[in-house]
């Protein structure tokens, strides 16, 4: 349903994602995880049309027939908020502190064409369906009197209002306390259509998600199904992030991959995780493809677990 | 909302009253006596003192403040020493074309300002963009008497287009009314108008940035119509912060404009009183000035609670 291919992100000289292809079939939930910087939120932010001034893409996305970049605006807005949504990380700030609840999640349906009074009923139905408890007292509020996981079941009523085809969310529980974070991913499973979750929480992916992205660096560095790839990550990347999210016992150091994420353009060429790899060698100045080597092997299994690495685990 | 109206209102009411007391003290301890500054300096001290009692002011401070303070509630500004003759329906009349004049002024300066600064604010990377900003730096830079000279030299001497100077009441002829305003409303607009550009352009700059415009967007609004529903009231709240901070210069800047533009409104009158030394008609016009900075300001705390839900809830 969604396909991507070679999506690159740029501002200016510096290219901040490079090359990203995935698919979303319909249903389908998948999990886009990796530290911060390495490009998940521009690829999200890419896919719907609203790169920061200055920041490009390129590259084709097409959902259900329909390109998604290298559009006009004009025709992108048209699919905001009706085939393609997004809920935001933080939810503090995403609502307009001077306009009731119930009114901008009614706006993101008149928007698309749907009557006034019809999108106020459905907007206190909307926020019934996230779980908020008296839904009309909650669409006569401002955002000022609800919490922080009150206000992202607000945000995803208002991106589930036009039952889009597509549901993309930037790390939507981060800022929230952990028992809220639960009862929102539940909410997420639920409710979602096809989603592309983003988080650098394994945790969260684990609970969720069928299918998984690793980028490292603004490249997609290991892709597949959820179990294969935690039960079995072959980039030396992959393994570091499980590595260190793992519980250690008492007494014994905590995992970390070394040295720190590079501030984009820092990267090394070739592969971009090989001066913080142990695994590295001269073979690594040269940038590995995402390959599937069961595709290529004398018996194809095609599960779709693909990795870029020289030296993978074995 | 009522609570926070009423709370307003209180202080109000208390700074006009503190402003009263020291308007009157400021005004008491300025050297010079009315009895002595009307009789001259021939005076015999039976005469002078005759005229004080007349006056009131050989009565204790308290007293005469009280006396005059509680007239100002019902409109009365006492009798002239110089020229007999009541303050209070001078007062009326003069600021009537007074807040006509920095009314226009303020239309002046937001037609020129939300337009210019919201322009310059969403083109801000373009030549454009940076032309109005420097331009309204320019402007900054020009004191509105000044303006105003210029003003009257392009189209009054030059051009021949508009009357140089001079106030036709409104009830006399309409349109002579507003060609007699037309030029003090530019000077004292212009500039104002340039320094809010400035405000504006870095007020919608910062509602540019905030989330819930990228919210708007993501709902399949447009970049104008993300701005023009969610970021023009967010971005009018610390606009209206310099606007009545601006009206208020705008106030004090009629003084002189109505001296450039021989205008009768206050200014006129508060210079004339302070030439001919008339206190009790100085001290007037000093509260009303006075009293009318602090309204102004219980507007704009207004203005807040209306704007912003936030506000209205408060303790």
């Amino acid at each position: 349903m969604l396909t991507v291919e070679g999506l690159s992100v740029r501002a200016d000289d510096l290219e901040l994602v490079r090359e990203v292809s995935f698919g979303i079939g319909p249903g389908e939930r998948v999990g886009l995880i990796g530290e911060s910087g390495s490009g998940k939120s521009l690829t999200a932010l890419a896919l719907m049309g609203l790169l920061p001034d200055g920041v490009t893409a390129s590259g084709t996305a097409r959902l259900g027939g329909r390109d998604l970049v290298g559009v006009p605006e004009r025709r992108l807005k048209d699919l905001r908020g009706r085939t393609v949504s997004m809920v935001f990380q933080e939810p503090m700030t995403a609502l307009n502190p001077l306009m009731r609840v119930g009114a901008q999640v009614a706006e993101v349906m008149t928007l698309h064409g749907v009557a006034a009074g019809r999108a106020r009923e459905r907007a206190a139905e909307l926020l019934g369906r996230v779980r908020l408890p008296d839904p009309e007292r909650i669409a006569r509020s401002y955002p000022h009197q609800l919490s922080g996981g009150q206000r992202q079941r607000v945000m995803l009523a208002i991106a589930l209002a036009n039952e889009p085809d597509l549901l993309i969310c930037d790390e939507p529980t981060t800022a929230l306390d952990v028992t809220v974070q639960k009862q929102m991913l539940e909410l997420i499973a639920e409710v979602a259509p096809a989603l592309l979750f983003i988080t650098h929480d394994l945790a969260v992916v684990a609970s969720l998600c069928e299918r998984v992205l690793v980028m490292y660096g603004g490249r997609v560095v290991e892709s597949g199904p959820l179990r294969e790839v935690f039960k079995h990550p072959r980039h030396r990347y992959t393994e570091g992030l499980l590595a260190a999210s793992r519980l250690a016992p008492r007494g014994t150091r905590l995992a970390t991959i070394p040295g720190a994420v590079p501030a984009a353009g820092r990267f090394p060429g070739g592969c971009v995780f090989r001066d913080r790899c142990a695994h590295a060698t001269e073979t690594c100045a040269t940038a590995p493809a995402l390959t599937d080597p069961d595709l290529t092997g004398p018996e194809p299994r095609g599960d779709g677990h693909a990795f870029a690495c020289w030296h993978p685990r074995r | 909302m009522i609570v926070y109206l009423l709370k307003r209102l209180a202080v109000l009411l208390a700074s006009v009253a503190a402003a009263g007391v020291a308007v009157f003290a400021f005004m008491a301890v300025l050297p010079g006596d009315p009895a002595e500054i009307a009789l001259g300096v021939n005076a015999t001290p039976e005469a002078v003192a005759e005229l004080r009692a007349r006056f009131g002011t050989d009565r204790p401070p308290v007293t005469q403040f009280l006396d005059w303070f509680g007239g100002l509630a019902h409109g009365d500004f006492g009798t002239s020493y110089v020229t007999s003759s009541p303050i209070g329906p001078q007062i009326a009349d003069r600021l009537g074309v007074t807040v006509v004049l920095v009314l226009g002024g303020m239309v002046v300066a937001l037609l020129v300002a939300v337009p210019a600064g919201t322009f310059a604010a969403v083109h801000h990377r373009d030549p454009l963009g940076a032309a109005i900003s420097a331009a309204s730096q320019v402007g900054i830079a020009i004191p509105a008497f000044l303006a105003g000279i210029l003003l009257v030299f392009v189209f009054a001497v030059k051009a021949q287009a508009l009357p140089s100077g001079g106030y036709v009441p409104i009830a006399d002829d309409p349109a002579e009314w507003l060609r007699s305003l037309l030029l003090p409303w530019l000077s004292l607009g212009l500039v104002q108008g340039a320094v809010l550009t400035r405000y504006v352009r870095s007020a919608v700059l910062d509602v540019m940035r905030e989330d819930y415009l990228r919210t708007a967007r993501a709902k399949g609004r447009g970049r104008m119509g993300a701005l023009w529903r969610h970021g023009l009231r967010n971005a009018s709240i610390p606009v209206v912060t310099v606007l009545g901070l601006q009206l208020a210069t705008l106030l004090i800047g009629a003084v002189v404009v109505e001296r450039v533009f021989v205008i009768p409104g206050l200014g006129d009158l508060l210079l004339n009183g302070v030439a001919g030394r008339d206190l009790l008609l100085v001290q007037g016009v000093v509260m009303v000035l006075v009293a009318a900075v602090l309204l102004i300001n219980f507007v704009v705390d207004v203005c807040y609670a209306v704007l912003d839900p936030r506000l209205r809830g408060a303790r």
